[in-house]
């Protein structure tokens, strides 16, 4: 599967997509978290921090760590604040 | 005579610049805690002041500049005002919001609020000095960038003063002029073409009165602690890359208004993007006066001084007009902070009219999509109200009514005002908010958009249950918009109402609760609808262009609007609203 970063977590991951082989989305935060620390925590208290969204192939938003994924699937790692 | 309550000093200056008369206005203490201050106080006096009689440009119309009971504390990004009137460009209740040292010094000149109402017999600067008020002649100014209008304004009269002013477009009457101060604006619905039309090019204030407050070691323990959380990562976003970081993940989502709306994505989004122009061009940060958040990122171009740059300008000018040369969008931005023109306003017009030029409905070839040159060329027209540009400073509602063609259909606003840069059919939530919106399409006065990007709603196909989730966030932001603090603190709140609740105590010291406070959000949003209605408002006017509900987004066959599902988002806010 794909991950891409936007924003905050682009800037501080230092790239902009990397493949990953992972089942669920908690697997997937904790792999990144682990990969780039510089992000500052994905998974925060056993959830997913509330600073941070995940989309899922870019239409629904998921922060359920238990959220399977598979393998065409795309992440997408953002700023939660939207606001312009 | 009425004990005041702290964090105010419980009356307005009320200016009549026909006649030069000022009258200090007691505000009763049940008035300032039903309104607070910012926009909602602001509505109240709008509501009191006119009863929405006299038209915007009106002379009898009146324009509140409306401090807070938080301004001069130590709350981190207190130091707002707001300015209130009836708006040129969409006949209704218009508020807009500024920042810096003006809101300090205006409310040290005695007063919580100062309205204004006439026109005065030349070009003058209002000179209000420790609450003496004086006009003086800014005939010299004629024609001066706000910029130089502020420099020149606080060079003549001395130390102390703050100064917000117009630059030539509010003169001309462009209905999208704004009020400028510290290079910031109060940027939507044409502040600046109310105050152009009072013949009022720049106020200047200095005072030395201050409030108390209530609960003095308490408050300075909070606003400690809420400065230090907003070094945390809930504002992460506003420090390292400012608001214009929406740009890329906006398109990645398909929610960037391209072309007039004809697009969600940009093919040249990655050039002028925030991450990129880091790279290209020198940049430095600044803050408002009393903010610890930094957000505003300055980008060295061509233009003295940098360029500011925030999303909804880079959208406006770039994307929307199919421009993608960084250097002409950041001299377009520059252009309109130095006119004094609304941003949004002018990219929707702009990009209205050259969509017009592409369908044959205007002729002016040289007006096309992705020319950066005609777009600043537009934008020269437009603060002169030259040529093509006298048309394009009416808006794109007036141009369309002009132009005619059913180019209506495609003028992309709500109630005159332009869109800001968030696509309404993959964004239902927002384009709930954006069609009942007070002032018009406004992501300031509803972050619906929120919502939109949650767990909440299927954003391209919401149902009737975002509609309460819209209204919550109208009511935050009207809370926020009158307490007033930075929406950007959003994140760093636990218990927005709650904290909310503390502050408004530890200023004023009144007992005041969450709950009293969702209650006078309401009461706000309400008192703003009071003076619409009374102004001329239907049912019909919440609503979208037909473009949105006509077809789905190109690209997007998913992110479909029907008129059928708007109407009953809408028809489902009004009944939840009790309207």
């Amino acid at each position: 599967m794909r991950v891409e970063f936007l924003g905050i977590p682009r800037e501080r991951a230092g790239v902009a997509e990397l493949e990953l082989d992972v089942n669920t989305l908690g697997d997937l935060l904790v792999d990144l978290d682990r990969r780039f620390p510089a992000i500052g925590g994905l998974v925060e208290a056993g959830r997913m921090r509330r600073t941070f969204l995940a989309s899922l192939n870019g239409d629904a938003f998921v922060s359920d760590l238990r959220t399977r994924l598979s393998a065409r699937d795309c992440v997408l790692i953002l700023s939660a604040d939207a606001g312009g | 005579m009425a004990v005041r309550p702290s964090g105010y000093h419980g009356c307005y200056l009320r200016i009549d610049v026909t006649t030069g008369s000022v009258e200090r206005v007691p505000l009763d203490e049940r008035v300032l805690r039903q309104f607070i201050g910012g926009i909602g106080l602001g509505a109240w006096l709008l509501l009191e002041e006119s009863r929405s009689g006299p038209g915007a440009t009106d002379p009898a119309a009146p324009i509140a500049f409306v401090f807070s009971p938080l301004v001069g504390s130590p709350l981190t990004t207190s130091a707002k005002f707001a300015v209130v009137s009836r708006s040129p460009l969409t006949d209704r209740l218009n508020d807009s919001l500024a920042s810096s040292g003006f809101a300090i010094a205006g409310k040290r000149c005695g007063c919580d609020a100062i309205v204004i109402v006439g026109r005065a017999a030349a070009l003058s600067t209002l000179v209000i000095d420790d609450g003496r008020v004086r006009l003086e002649s800014a005939d010299d100014l004629r024609g001066a960038t706000c910029a130089d209008t502020e420099a020149a304004v606080k060079a003549r009269l001395g130390p102390g003063f703050e100064v917000a002013s117009i630059g030539p477009a509010g003169e001309r009457g462009v209905r999208y002029a704004t009020i400028s101060h510290d290079g910031r604006h109060a940027g939507r619905g044409g502040s600046g073409t109310v105050l152009g039309g009072k013949n009022i090019k720049a106020i200047a204030v200095r005072g030395t009165a201050r409030c108390e407050w209530a609960q003095p070691r308490e408050l300075v323990e909070y606003s400690k602690s809420l400065s230090q959380k907003s070094f945390g990562p809930a504002t992460a976003k506003y420090r390292e890359l400012g608001t214009a970081s929406n740009l890329l993940t906006f398109n990645r989502l398909g929610v960037l208004p391209t072309r007039n709306f004809q697009s969600g994505t940009f093919e040249a989004a990655p050039g002028i993007s925030a991450e990129e122009l880091r790279k290209t061009h020198t940049r430095t940060r600044a803050s408002c006066v009393a903010c610890t958040i930094g957000c505003e990122h300055i980008y060295a171009s061509n233009e003295k001084n940098g360029v500011r740059l925030e999303y909804e300008t880079l959208f406006a000018l770039g994307p929307l007009c199919g421009v993608g040369d960084a250097d002409a969008v950041l001299r377009a931005a520059k252009l309109c902070d130095d006119t004094g023109i609304d941003t949004i306003s002018a990219g929707g017009t702009i990009a209205f009219a050259m969509e017009c030029v592409e369908r044959g409905l205007l002729d002016e070839p040289w007006l096309t999509f992705g020319s950066g040159d005609a777009l600043l060329r537009a934008i020269r027209l437009i603060a002169s109200r030259e040529g093509i540009g006298d048309l394009l400073a009416e808006g794109s509602r007036r141009a369309a009514q002009r132009i005619g063609h059913d180019s209506i259909a495609f003028a992309p606003q709500v109630k005159g005002m332009e869109i800001p840069g968030y696509e309404p059919r993959a964004l239902q939530t927002m384009a709930l908010g954006f069609a009942v919106g007070g002032r018009g399409a406004d992501h300031n006065r509803s972050g619906a958009y929120e919502v939109d990007f949650s767990e909440k709603v299927d954003r391209k196909n919401v149902t009737i249950d975002a509609v309460r989730y819209a209204i919550e966030t109208e009511d935050k932001a009207a809370l926020m918009d009158s307490l007033v603090v930075c929406k950007f603190l959003r994140g760093v709140f636990q218990d927005f109402h709650a904290e909310a609740a503390g502050m408004l105590r530890m200023v004023t010291g009144w007992d005041v609760t969450a709950d009293e406070l969702r209650e006078t959000a309401r009461r706000i949003v309400a008192t703003k609808r009071q003076f619409n209605l009374l102004a001329g408002w239907t049912r019909e006017e919440d609503t979208l262009p037909a473009r949105f509900l006509q077809k789905a987004l190109d690209g997007d066959a998913a992110a479909v609007l029907s008129r059928e599902r708007l109407d009953a988002l809408v028809s489902e806010y009004h009944r939840q609203r009790g309207w």
